[in-house]
């Protein structure tokens, strides 16, 4: 027996409907999961408070992008993680947005007082907001 | 059947009229703090295609919209990556197309309103969802940094949860715009028609470039 699209499109309608609902309360949730943690990052698995990172790491200008904050590539460097140049920083938001970078980004990116990481050789897109992990991703 | 020319100009018409809305009216939006992008795919861009499709009854119609407006797009070069904004504007008039491909062009599948609705929701929310992948995945490879599909599928929940919005707009839309259906383009005299369109297209495509001109 087919089903006829007056019955199928209804059903696919009330499919996308759930799908988006359901990925709301995902992300909701998952927001909730930070929201204790305000004031801390996690950087290469390790916790570090904004405050301290934010006392101790140089400031960068982006004046291209009207932006400034901590340099990113002084935060890898400033926590030892090695060889800095041959790893990939994946940057991760409240949210569950993602963007991997290159160490050359990490060099144009800073990490604002509104916990946002910005670039200045990259688009928008790859604009982090409510950041709350840094991960060093070991290449090869 | 549709004479060619009515037909080309339609195409050019409605889609200077939704590359207009995405050049000048999303970033407005977008200001104000709104979101433009379920705004502009759900009233804009579904609105646009929907019209056309019920005045024009033609597949491939709405296709050519989204090259048209794509290729307006790309005489607004702001925004992280405008090539990507254009195919992604192409890639929803792509998407509607095959959302509506098993259509009857006289609409008379939609004359309950659960048809009505039910399509709005989901010409809505692919083409959002699609253009949305799209610019996700085209922003990284033009870019210097390449493309990573981790953080696509990271990013998806997100990019689903958006598309509520721009689905519940869009079973809005489709209802109301189809209370036109008994509008008859081809009654509109040529004389009025083609100076009609070209001035409307002409407005659009002329705010855009000077908009962009006295901007940079």
């Amino acid at each position: 027996m087919s089903l006829s699209k007056e019955r199928i499109i209804p059903i696919i309608a009330i499919c996308v409907l759930l799908i988006g609902s359901f990925s709301s309360i995902y992300v909701y949730a998952l927001n909730s999961n930070f929201e204790s943690n305000e004031d801390v990052i996690v950087i290469n698995n390790e916790e570090y408070l904004l405050e301290y990172l934010f006392s101790n790491i140089i400031i960068r200008n982006l004046y291209s992008i009207n932006a400034s904050g901590i340099a990113l590539d002084n935060i890898i460097t400033s926590i030892n993680v090695n060889c800095p140049s041959c790893n990939s920083y994946k940057i991760i938001g409240k949210d569950g947005y993602s963007q991997i970078v290159t160490w050359e980004n990490m060099q144009n990116g800073v990490l604002t007082n509104e916990k946002k990481v910005v670039f200045s050789d990259l688009p928008k897109a790859f604009n982090v907001k409510d950041v709350v992990e840094i991960e060093v991703i070991h290449d090869g | 059947m549709m004479d060619k020319m009515k037909l080309i100009a339609g195409i050019i018409v409605f889609g200077s009229i939704w590359g207009f809305a995405e050049c000048i009216i999303g970033p407005k939006l977008s200001e104000v703090g709104l979101p433009s992008g379920a705004l502009m795919t759900s009233i804009f861009a579904i609105g646009l295609m929907v019209t056309s499709r019920m005045f024009y009854r033609q597949r491939g119609m709405q296709l050519g919209m989204g090259l048209v407006a794509g290729t307006l797009r790309l005489f607004n070069p702001f925004g992280s990556c405008v090539v990507c904004s254009a195919i992604a504007i192409a890639a929803e008039g792509l998407l509607f197309e095959l959302i509506w491909y098993k259509m009857s062009l006289d609409l008379r599948d939609l004359q309950t309103d659960t048809m009505r609705v039910s399509m709005g929701i989901i010409s809505s929310y692919v083409c959002y969802v699609g253009g949305y992948i799209t610019t996700q995945i085209l922003t990284p490879i033009v870019s210097t940094s390449g493309f990573y599909l981790e953080n696509l599928l990271g990013f998806i929940p997100q990019i689903l949860s958006r598309g509520l919005l721009a689905g519940i707009i869009g079973a809005v839309i489709v209802p109301s715009v189809l209370l036109l259906k008994d509008l008859n383009i081809k009654i509109i005299k040529d004389r009025l028609y083609y100076p009609t369109v070209a001035a409307v297209s002409l407005f659009c495509w002329i705010f855009v470039v000077v908009n962009w001109i006295i901007l940079v």
